[in-house]
């Protein structure tokens, strides 16, 4: 059987939605940021496999950027969840409530 | 001459400002003298008025945004020249009776100026914007005037009840008002009442937008003269609010709906105006006799003066319903006499709160005895708000009553609409004397033996309103002569010509 | 010379209006002030009278009061017989009154008050009568409510008298209603409120008023019911008696009570309309504005005299006298008797006032005791009061040759020429409770022996009040031989050739022209007089009672009226303004307002539930958007 651009898409949908569900239903603040880059990285994916079937090379230096910006985004994350941590001593997120209206 | 009526009140608002605060009479005396010049220049441009004249006097009209079409455009006519008069009086009484606020004096006073100076800008404006903008500049002091120095308990409430309600009416109004200015061509557009009114009288609308528009400026100005079933704010904001300010809200402001109305929809939107005057004579017999059996009910003497306000409005809006000469006029009149009477009332039962430190009927009894002048003032008072011939309302009411007789449009039987305006002065006769009976007669009790008359001075205001009053009802012809010929054309834009008088029969001697 | 009937008119007004404004604490000031203007304007309106009694024709002078359009409102003054009459008729009385207050009210801390208010009155009253069209009329028709309310509530610290003033003043107004509504129909299609022009419209077109002609009739007919005290209406007039007695023989007996006459004969042309009522007013068929207010005199008249044969308070019999009377010249003027009614009205003026002002002596003579009970053997204490109360009593009973005895027989004689038998039968027999009650009242009020303390230690009035008892009492005796139904048929009936004949043919004359009515009446004034002498000459107590029971304390209770009203009202309008005020509260503030404002709060609170402040689910929503817009996007 011939790999096909829709087998890589819907390996990159379902990475998509483990990773969402990663985000939704995960508890701890860690494990949902790496569901967030699970996120990213489907996205990724999706974009090499149009890149590569559709003879484009657009989407892989798209890839590039969003790889770059995913690394400092994380850097800065990390950063915040550290702090948030060190503040309310906690890192599950049913705590993290004061937006509370 | 007439902006320096409306600059007067602001610029002297600005100058308290720069007060100090401990000067407390010498602020109270230049509020006074403002107000005071203020009511000499009214009279001077009522006395200079040329009686018998159609168009506008007294006219400035200086350039804005010629882009939008704004103008600062000002003049006065028949109709807005009894109200403005009435303006300056009534702000002169409400500065004088204002001698009760003991705190925070200073912003009270420059409230109460910036309130005049809207007022008497609202009434006196020929551009829908400054309209508009002149009434708003009005109405933001009076929710702070409510909100700091009201009384009651019911306060907070009713501060925030009368003003969301007045803006949700003048918001309405405002959307009728941009309506109306997006009907002319894109080239041509501007505010001016003038124009407008020339280009609709040789172009009228479609009916469509004319059955659109007019129920937005019918509601929206309607709220804010207090037609049912959208009244309920009024007692209740008047019930708490300070003395002044309810006199000049009561008296003055409230008017402000009614003129737009007979300024502005009437003439440009005749289709308009006959398809909803069914629904207005409906609505504002609802005034008359729904409003009077409340205020039957009431036992207390703000919310009474409130709802029978309310009731002189129904008068005034079938006025305008019946779309005649005879009745338009009238419907004027009742404006400045429900004015006067109004500022009178509130002011008195001012009175008896600041003596008695109650406003329920029941705990009052006998005062007459103790205040001979402020209690006659309120017997007259309260007669004349039953219709009691002498005072000015009685002249309007007449008009009002013989007009609707001859109403040109409406769908129901006029005797029946007649009969209930009328009985509906009965009723207002059965709660004012018995106020007066709960108040005033009876024997004294024993807690209100320290109460005290008005001095010399403390008098000026209520008898300036009492002779105002008077002198309008022993001779409406000084108002009447002036309001007819201005109003004539705006009604035979509204209903088609205009009845010609009866002719007169055998001749009779002359004095 | 026109504008002598403006200086009567004004001059009142001005003392009012001087009073009040400058010379409210200077007591005696104030009176003279008062009651130089009333005996001013007495003599003017002699001189008027005297003047322009010669006139064929009306003279009217007038200013425009308001003019718009086809409303043209004048104020001025009308001078014709009818007029002219009751000019003199009301500065006369009401100037006898003035001076008989100064000695009344000598004594009251109001005195000013008392004389600010009696000149508005006289000016209110003025007005009514020199008025030319219908609103001036109607604007002093209210005036002269205002100043009854001012009087009658005079002492308003007394809870009885504030309540009588409100119920004057409502009951008034209440009559007014249908007044006004009557004028606005009447100016609606024949489009002038002129007496003048009314009336010359309706001589030229007695069709004019189509099928509105009964209808206008009886509406106008409600003013003078309500100002006349006719029933209905009656209820406040026995309640006035609270005010100070000149005010009750000013106003509730002489002037302002017969306003409703006089209002009813200066626009008698309305009732020669052809009679006609609308198709959707079935019942008002066949009915014409005459009778109804023939009928409704008649029963007040009867009312009346029923309840007054059982009162005890001297005021209150006059008061219920009164009533009658008035129903008697309502009465005449519905079987189409402008003249016996007006005649009937000047005559009343002067005896009905002297009857009071008689009483007042007394009360004040007896320390304000007004229980006739507590009364009696007055002759020798007071002989000047008891001779004037028994002239006038005789003249109000229609004892020959007195002026009562000439009136009542003109109307008596009116209805005999109607052959309105079963009016006349009415009329005849109040002619005999009249007698009957007055009689009763005498006997135990001033003849007889004294019946408390008070009334053996009794006095003569000083002499401020005795003169103008005196000088009331020569009309009421001689006013039968003045000629005033000559001078009225002047107006209402312009081609009747007036009786010449010497005096003596005067006091016969109405045997002569009318001899059924004239019997009849000497035999229901001998039958009155005989039964009432019977039961209460040297009576120790009120033998009636026991002798009529149910009916008697039906007399007694005023047949319950007040009670009814009270009842009725309570069930329909309370009932109203009640329903109005909880529809207020509950549905237009609750429901509306502040549903609104709970509605917006709801929906607030609800979106707030969105807002947990929980990051995983502003995620879901967000992704589940995400979903919602894809969907429709790809649909």
């Amino acid at each position: 059987m011939t790999v096909t651009l829709e087998h890589y898409l819907v390996v990159s949908a379902a990475l998509f939605c483990l990773g969402l569900l990663g985000v939704v239903l995960r508890r701890t603040l860690l494990v949902m940021y790496m569901s967030l880059e699970l996120m990213l990285n489907a996205a990724n994916l999706a974009l090499v496999a149009f890149s590569r079937f559709n003879n484009n090379l657009n989407g892989q230096v798209m890839v590039f950027f969003i790889i770059t910006v995913a690394a400092a985004e994380v850097a800065v994350g990390l950063a915040l969840i550290v702090a948030l941590y060190r503040k309310r001593q906690t890192a599950h997120v049913e705590d993290l409530t004061s937006m509370k209206l | 001459m007439l902006t320096a009526l409306i600059l007067l009140p602001l610029v002297t608002a600005l100058l308290i400002a720069f007060i100090p605060r401990d000067l407390r009479f010498g602020i109270r005396l230049v509020a006074l003298a403002a107000t005071f010049v203020n009511l000499v220049l009214g009279l001077i441009l009522f006395l200079r008025f040329n009686t018998g004249e159609a168009g506008y006097q007294f006219v400035e009209n200086i350039p804005w945004v010629s882009a939008l079409g704004i103008n600062y455009h000002v003049g006065v006519d028949g109709v807005n020249i009894g109200l403005i008069l009435m303006g300056v009086v009534v702000a002169f009484a409400a500065a004088c009776v204002s001698w009760e606020i003991k705190s925070h004096e200073k912003e009270f006073y420059i409230l109460l100026l910036v309130m005049t100076g809207g007022i008497l800008g609202a009434f006196a404006s020929l551009d829908l914007f400054f309209f508009y903008f002149f009434h708003e500049l009005a109405l933001v002091p009076t929710f702070i005037m409510i909100g700091v120095w009201g009384r009651g308990e019911d306060k907070n409430y009713a501060t925030f009840k009368i003003t969301l309600y007045l803006s949700a009416g003048a918001l309405i109004a405002l959307v009728g008002l941009i309506a109306l200015y997006l009907q002319l061509p894109a080239n041509a557009r501007t505010f001016d009442v003038v124009t407008l009114t020339n280009h609709f009288a040789a172009n009228p609308m479609s009916a469509n937008a004319q059955q659109f528009i007019f129920p937005l400026l019918l509601f929206g100005f309607g709220i804010l003269v207090s037609l049912w079933p959208f009244h309920t704010w009024a007692p209740l904001g008047y019930g708490a609010a300070p003395t002044a300010t309810a006199m000049l809200h009561a008296g003055v402001l409230k008017k402000f709906g009614l003129y737009g109305l007979i300024r502005i929809a009437l003439p440009m939107m005749p289709e308009g105006a006959k398809h909803w005057l069914g629904v207005l004579a409906l609505l504002c017999l609802g005034n008359i006799l729904y409003c009077g059996w409340v205020a039957m009910r009431q036992r207390d003497l703000n919310l009474l003066i409130g709802n029978s306000s309310v009731a002189h409005m129904g008068f005034a809006f079938l006025g305008i319903a019946s779309l005649t000469l005879i009745g338009v006029t009238g419907t004027v009149l009742v404006m400045v006499a429900h004015g006067f009477l109004a500022a009178l009332t509130f002011a008195l039962s001012g009175y008896l709160y600041h003596q008695t430190g109650t406003l329920q009927m029941d705990e009052m009894g006998g005062l007459l005895r103790k205040l001979p002048f402020i209690g006659a003032a309120m017997v007259m008072a309260m007669l004349a708000g039953c219709g009691l011939p002498g005072f000015a309302n009685f002249a309007g009411e007449v008009l009002v009553l013989f007009g609707t007789w001859k109403a040109v449009a409406l769908p129901h039987p006029v005797w029946l609409v007649t009969a209930a305006a009328w009985g509906a002065l009965i009723i207002g006769a059965v709660y004012m004397i018995r106020a007066i009976r709960n108040i005033l007669h009876g024997p004294l009790p024993a807690k209100w033996t320290a109460v005290t008359d008005a001095g010399l001075l403390t008098k000026v205001p209520y008898a300036l309103l009492l002779a105002a009053l008077l002198v309008f009802g022993c001779f409406p012809r000084l108002l009447t002569d002036k309001i007819k010929p201005s109003v004539e054309p705006l009604v035979k834009m509204a209903a088609g010509p205009v009845e010609k008088p009866a002719a007169k029969g055998v001749a009779a001697i002359h004095p | 010379m026109t504008s002598l009937p403006w200086i009567i008119l004004f001059l009142p007004l001005l003392a009012a209006a001087g009073i009040t404004l400058f010379t409210l604490k200077n007591r005696r000031l104030s009176a003279r002030l008062s009651i130089s203007a009333g005996v001013i304007a007495f003599i003017l309106s002699c001189v008027t009278f005297l003047h322009f009694r010669g006139e064929t024709a009306p003279v009217e002078s007038f200013v425009s009061w308001l003019s718009v359009g086809s409303l043209q409102i004048d104020f001025g003054v009308r001078l014709d017989p009818l007029s002219l009459l009751m000019l003199l008729i009301v500065t006369g009385v009401g100037g006898a009154i003035h001076i008989y207050s100064y000695g009344y009210m000598s004594e009251d801390r109001d005195f000013s008050r008392y004389f600010a208010c009696l000149s508005l009155f006289t000016f209110s009253m003025l007005g009514i009568v020199l008025a030319t069209n219908f609103i001036q009329m109607f604007i002093c028709w209210e005036l002269v409510g205002v100043s009854s309310y001012l009087l009658i509530g005079f002492w308003y610290e007394r809870p009885a008298a504030a309540d009588a003033c409100k119920k004057a003043f409502l009951t008034n107004r209440l009559g007014d209603f249908g007044f006004m509504l009557g004028i606005i129909l009447l100016w609606a299609t024949l489009g002038t409120l002129n007496f003048r022009e009314l009336a010359g419209k309706l001589a030229a077109h007695p069709q004019a008023l189509g099928t509105l002609a009964t209808l206008a009739g009886l509406l106008i007919f409600c003013g003078a019911m309500g100002k006349s005290a006719q029933f209905p209406l009656h209820v406040w007039l026995p309640d006035a008696m609270e005010g100070p007695t000149p005010v009750s023989a000013l106003i509730h007996a002489a002037t302002m009570v017969a306003a409703g006459v006089y209002m009813l004969c200066r626009v008698f042309f309305l009732f020669s309309a052809v009679p006609d009522a609308p198709a959707w007013l079935p019942w008002l068929q066949g009915l014409s504005a005459q009778g109804v207010i023939a009928w409704i005199g008649g029963f007040t008249a009867l009312l009346a005299a029923l309840i007054a044969v059982q009162q005890n308070d001297i005021k209150r019999i006059l008061a219920y006298s009164t009533l009658s009377q008035l129903g008697y010249m309502v009465m005449a003027v519905g079987l189409s008797g402008p003249t016996p009614a007006m005649y009937h009205l000047s005559t009343h003026a002067f005896f009905k006032a002297l009857l009071f002002l008689g009483a007042g002596a007394v009360i004040i003579s007896l320390h304000h005791e007004q229980d006739i009970w507590k009364m009696g053997g007055l002759r020798q204490k007071m002989p000047a009061t008891y001779w004037t109360f028994l002239l006038a009593g005789l003249a109000l009973c229609g004892v020959p040759p007195f002026s009562g005895f000439f009136s009542k027989d003109e109307i008596l004689a009116i209805a005999a020429a109607q052959n309105n038998v079963g009016l006349f039968v009415l009329a005849v027999f109040v002619a005999f409770l009249t007698t009957f009650y007055m009689t009763r009242l005498f006997l135990v009020a001033f003849a007889g022996a004294p019946r408390s303390e008070s009334a053996s230690h009794a006095h003569e009035a000083p002499r401020v009040m005795k003169w103008p008892l005196i000088l009331l009492a020569v009309p009421s005796v001689l006013a039968g031989f003045w000629g005033i139904n000559r001078f009225l048929d002047r107006q209402f009936a312009p081609g009747h050739t007036p009786r010449a004949g010497l005096w003596l043919d005067e006091v016969f004359a109405p045997f002569a022209h009318a001899p059924l009515a004239a019997m009849l009446g000497l035999l229901a004034v001998a039958f009155g007089l005989s039964f009432a002498w019977a039961l209460y000459a040297n009576a120790p107590a009120d033998p009636l009672p026991a002798k009529l029971g149910a009916l008697a304390r039906g007399m007694r209770n005023r047949f319950y009226f007040d009670e009814v009203y009270e009842f009725l009202i309570r069930l329909t309008h309370d009932a109203v303004a009640r329903l109005a005020d909880w529809l207020d509260r509950w549905i237009v503030a609750g429901l509306a307002v502040r549903g609104t404002h709970g509605t917006i709060e709801l929906m607030g609170r609800a979106l707030r539930l969105l807002q947990t402040g929980n990051l995983q689910t502003y995620a879901l929503l967000f992704a589940l958007g995400v979903v919602v817009v894809l969907f429709f996007m790809l649909k």
